[in-house]
């Protein structure tokens, strides 16, 4: 008995030794400023530069105020169109990438997902401006040669959004299918031939090996995508500014606009507070939900 | 087993997503080889004038010394990358094979950061750096990066598929933890390894806002910097853009390529079928 | 494969360890540092250094000129004038931002604030300024806008070139002459280059001469109210003719790109933008052949106005001030103005300087006179000037994409600004 309680104890000292430069890290360069952020959400800054301690009003006025509903609104759209279009896209390139048996091949193929993500977001915007233009743009080009009129995609009011989720899927669809592809990698072989031994055929494998095994990934590919889109800022940024009329403006683009150009630093803490508290619910509501523990 | 026009089938819709995929950099590539009149040339034209019209890489290195923040930006994504994956596999091993009093609730509030918009944080942040008297120096560039939110979220993801028996039996044969961590866990995880290195590198290469706010000397620019000093207020110089870009993707495909080779032999070593 | 590992981590210390060392370059003479954010014009920038190198020969003060990208210049100036220790002793920006919302302004000693409100012309002296004290010295002149036509589109259109529109209506009638419709109604070329996507901020800034024209203006007076202003029927009248302008006259389009690309490819005839635009056109547009002319009129001329009044301040904390200052005053001089914006040639600061041989061989000379003598219009210099020219480019924005009328679009807007200056 006292072996095992040791072994425990051995155990939970091991457990946070491990943990611990990541923890100290993460409380000395983000703990501090975030603190420092949520306290200045009750501050308002006064004309001179003085701060003047407002307890909840800033609170009240911005979660009040119908233009930062409307940002709300226009990214949770956005979230809905691109987080399950770029999370089954990667699933299915990653796994036809994980068929291709040459690696050369795969390395070739992978590389080029992946371009997108390596690319500056200035340089992508522009380059989706030019396929988006309603008079040059390949897109509509495409379009007229099948016989489909022209639309204003990142001009029009109503198509300014799922433009811009595309592009969204565009820049992240290689980030998760590198993560997909190094999970399918990881699936030791054994596993496949015990389901082709039991007789199971592809979709069987697929659906009792290949998808429980990945659990981790999807689960986290599924958080990760919600957290990123609902801060994304620098395509919109980049390309439509929030317009036309603010029908693109997203949470975080009103975040930007309040803290430097309208120099509202205390406004802009309680749309940060309010982002993180949707997100850590959204994240927990997935994490219980999806999580499936697998046993080896 | 391969089914013959299935296995056609896959690689022809991986090829094709490809080639969509790619398209917008062959048009950010050939822009990169046109004149400025030519790109205001209407009707547009996709082809540029001169395939080996070089100029607009020779004004980016001239104008500003593009050069220098290729390096810069090289070494800073490098460290980030390589410690990322030190601490974050630490921390990774720890969440997903121990249990000890708080680990959710820490997990939870590492995964938490990323919640947190920068935007909010920089001014705080940047006020600590300036306190440090980090500003303008490489530190004071990697403050944020050293350690991934992301890695420590992928390896816990990753090391939590190891078979926890073969752990057990390690302990049994009396290695240290950071032995089993070294010799057992790690390798087993090659492939996240690679990810979390290729996509830490990529993200601090292409970061734009905290460089921006921390650093004043051109000779500590690094590469996103230099993107946009070809934009100012008034309009984008579409035909440097280009081509800053094109130069500044090219690192980052080395390091992928050079990732994807590890990965690959990693794999084949440790018996692990592809 | 251990190996690999144990010569990557050792790469990684070394690496880590020159990343630690402290950055080369710590000054060994003596610096003023000015933070600017005005890319486009690295002439005019170096110019700071060049004649910082004669300051240092008598006063022991070199100047090193930082710049910042325009695209997120307010955090980084926000953070770094929080911060003290790192900022700049100079600064460029806009005076009622850093000196009206914020206090990082030093006063202009009184004798170079005299100097300055001398010698400007008379709609620039009130930038610069806050309640009344100058804190900064403006830096661009022209920069207001003015009339671009296209020479070739003009005469093909069967207008005479050197007999511009003067009045809105004359225009009106000119920008329906110069669109060209295809066979299914939409225009390939238009008139006007509009400019419609963006941020509101710059919307408003476009805007605002079509509403000068018709006699409105954006807030009271006091800039403290903007119900009755910014939705007053002159306003909406103006907003009406503005929106029409796409919506039914069709002499402008939001299919076509930004005003500069749709002028630069011909496919506009007439955009108008500041008096930088022409070295844009000379080097991106070479073949288009153009003429610059005032505004044209409506109930009242637009003038020389402007949101966006660059000015250079000294910061408030700077240890250096004092050389600051000096420096300012070594270069606020004629001579050192003229030079210093011809090198990047846009228009020199300095009244004296309009007369010169450089100013009068632009191609915008006659206008830049002729908008000069017209009253000056309404100017908006409030700290929250961002917040409130956003709420009301909405509307604008709106109104053009035909989102709704403009005065109910306005009437909102008013109430939105008036809930931004109540704040």
């Amino acid at each position: 008995m006292l072996g095992a309680r040791g072994y425990m104890d051995r155990q939970r000292r091991a457990g946070l030794f491990f943990v611990l430069p990541a923890a100290a890290y993460f409380t000395c360069v983000f703990l501090v400023p975030l603190a420092e952020s949520v306290l200045g959400s009750f501050y308002r800054t006064q004309s001179g530069g003085a701060t003047q301690f407002v307890g909840t009003r800033l609170y009240v006025k911005v979660l009040t105020d119908p233009t930062f509903w409307h940002t709300v609104r226009n990214t949770v759209t956005l979230l809905f169109m691109s987080v399950p279009l770029t999370a089954v896209v990667a699933l299915a390139v990653a796994l036809g990438l994980h068929r291709l048996v040459s690696l050369r091949w795969r390395s070739v193929w992978t590389a080029t997902y992946f371009l997108p993500f390596s690319v500056s977001l200035v340089a992508a915007a522009l380059v989706w401006q030019w396929i988006y233009d309603p008079v040059y743009g390949v897109l509509n080009h495409l379009l007229a040669q099948v016989g489909l009129p022209p639309f204003k995609w990142l001009q029009s009011f109503d198509l300014v959004l799922p433009s811009l989720a595309l592009v969204n899927v565009w820049a992240r669809l290689g980030f998760d299918t590198l993560i997909f592809l190094a999970a399918l990698q990881a699936i030791p072989g054994e596993y496949y031939e015990a389901a082709s031994i039991d007789g199971a055929n592809r979709w069987q494998t697929f659906g009792r090996v290949t998808l429980p095994l990945l659990n981790p990934q999807i689960v986290m590919v599924a958080i990760l995508e919600i957290i990123f889109n609902f801060k994304v800022f620098d395509t919109v940024y980049a390309t439509t500014q929030g317009g036309p009329a603010g029908a693109s403006q997203t949470v975080i683009m009103l975040l930007y606009d309040t803290a430097f150009k309208f120099f509202r630093l205390g406004d802009a803490s309680v749309i940060a507070v309010f982002v993180f508290a949707s997100l850590l619910l959204l994240t927990l509501l997935q994490w219980r939900l999806f999580r499936r523990q697998v046993e080896y | 087993m391969k089914n013959g026009w299935r296995h056609l089938v896959v690689v022809g819709l991986v090829a094709a997503g490809g080639v969509v995929v790619f398209f917008p950099f062959f048009w950010m590539a050939v822009t990169s080889l046109k004149t400025v009149p030519e790109i205001q040339r209407v009707p547009l034209q996709v082809a540029p004038d001169r395939w080996s019209n070089f100029d607009n890489y020779r004004e980016v290195f001239q104008r500003q010394p593009f050069g220098r923040f290729l390096l810069n930006s090289a070494l800073v994504a490098s460290v980030s990358a390589v410690s990322s994956l030190l601490v974050s596999s630490l921390a990774g091993y720890g969440f997903a094979k121990f249990r000890f009093p708080g680990r959710d609730v820490l997990f939870f509030g590492i995964i938490g950061i990323l919640m947190v918009p920068f935007q909010s944080v920089v001014v705080p942040l940047y006020l600590w750096v300036n306190r440090l008297g980090l500003l303008d120096t490489y530190a004071g560039i990697l403050a944020p990066d050293l350690v991934s939110v992301f890695g420590v979220f992928l390896m816990r993801q990753a090391i939590e598929m190891v078979p926890t028996d073969y752990i057990e039996a390690a302990r049994i044969d009396g290695g240290g933890e950071l032995g089993i961590f070294w010799r057992i866990v790690l390798p087993s995880v090659a492939p996240a390894m690679a990810t979390l290195v290729i996509i830490k590198f990529m993200w601090t290469w292409n970061e734009l806002f905290w460089p921006l706010v921390v650093i004043n000397s051109p000779e500590m620019k690094v590469v996103t910097l230099g993107l946009v000093g070809f934009t100012n207020m008034y309009f984008i110089e579409y035909n440097l853009v280009t081509a800053a870009a094109v130069v500044s993707i090219l690192p980052v495909l080395v390091i992928f390529l050079l990732c994807q080779r590890w990965v690959v032999r990693a794999v084949v070593m440790s018996g692990l079928k592809g | 494969m251990r190996r690999k590992i144990w010569r990557t981590i050792s790469i990684a210390v070394v690496a880590l360890a020159v990343v630690m060392a402290p950055s080369a370059g710590s000054a060994q003479s003596k610096k003023l540092v000015f933070w600017t954010h005005w890319e486009q014009n690295p002439e005019f920038n170096k110019f700071y250094e060049t004649r910082g190198k004669d300051f240092a020969q008598k006063h022991g003060y070199e100047v090193q000129v930082v710049t910042v990208p325009y695209q997120g210049y307010e955090a980084k100036y926000l953070a770094a004038l929080m911060g003290k220790s790192g900022a700049p002793d100079i600064f460029m920006g806009m005076t009622h931002h850093w000196c009206g919302q914020y206090d990082f302004c030093d006063r202009m000693p009184a004798d170079l604030a005299k100097v300055w409100d001398e010698n400007l012309p008379k709609y620039m002296v009130s930038v610069g300024k806050w309640k009344g004290v100058r804190y900064g010295i403006p830096i661009e002149h022209g920069n207001f806008q003015q009339m671009y036509i296209n020479v070739d589109l003009f005469k093909k259109a069967g207008i005479n070139p050197d007999q511009p529109p003067k009045t809105l209506d004359e225009w009106l009638a000119a920008m329906k002459k110069l669109t060209v419709l295809d066979p299914k109604g939409e225009p390939t070329q238009v008139g006007f280059a509009l400019r419609h996507k963006g941020h509101p901020v710059g919307i408003t800034d476009k805007f605002l001469p079509f509403a000068h024209a018709y006699g409105a203006r954006m807030l009271s007076p006091g800039l403290d109210k903007a119900t009755g202003f910014a939705n007053s029927p002159e306003m909406v009248a103006a907003l009406q003719f503005y929106s029409d302008l796409v919506q039914k006259q069709k002499v402008a389009s939001l299919a076509f790109p930004t005003p500069e690309d749709a002028f630069g490819q011909k496919r506009a005839a007439v955009i108008f933008r500041e008096s930088w635009f022409f070295g844009w056109v000379k080097k991106n547009a070479p073949d288009v052949s153009f003429k610059v002319y005032a505004l044209p009129c409506g109930k009242a001329c637009p003038g020389a106005g402007n949101l966006f009044p660059w000015t250079n301040m000294v910061y408030k904390n700077s240890p250096n001030k004092q050389a600051a200052w000096e420096f300012m005053r070594f270069i606020s001089n004629p001579k050192d103005d003229l030079d210093q914006h011809q090198a990047q040639g846009i228009l020199p600061v300095w009244t004296v300087n309009l007369e010169t041989a450089y100013v009068k061989a632009r191609p915008d000379y006659h206008s830049t006179q002729e908008m000069l003598k017209q009253p000056v219009p309404p100017e908006y210099y409030h700290p929250k000037s961002n917040e409130l020219a956003t709420a009301f480019g909405e509307a604008v924005v709106a109104a053009l994409y035909g989102k709704g009328q403009p005065k109910p679009l306005l009437d909102e807007a008013a109430a939105k600004m008036d809930r931004i200056l109540a704040d």
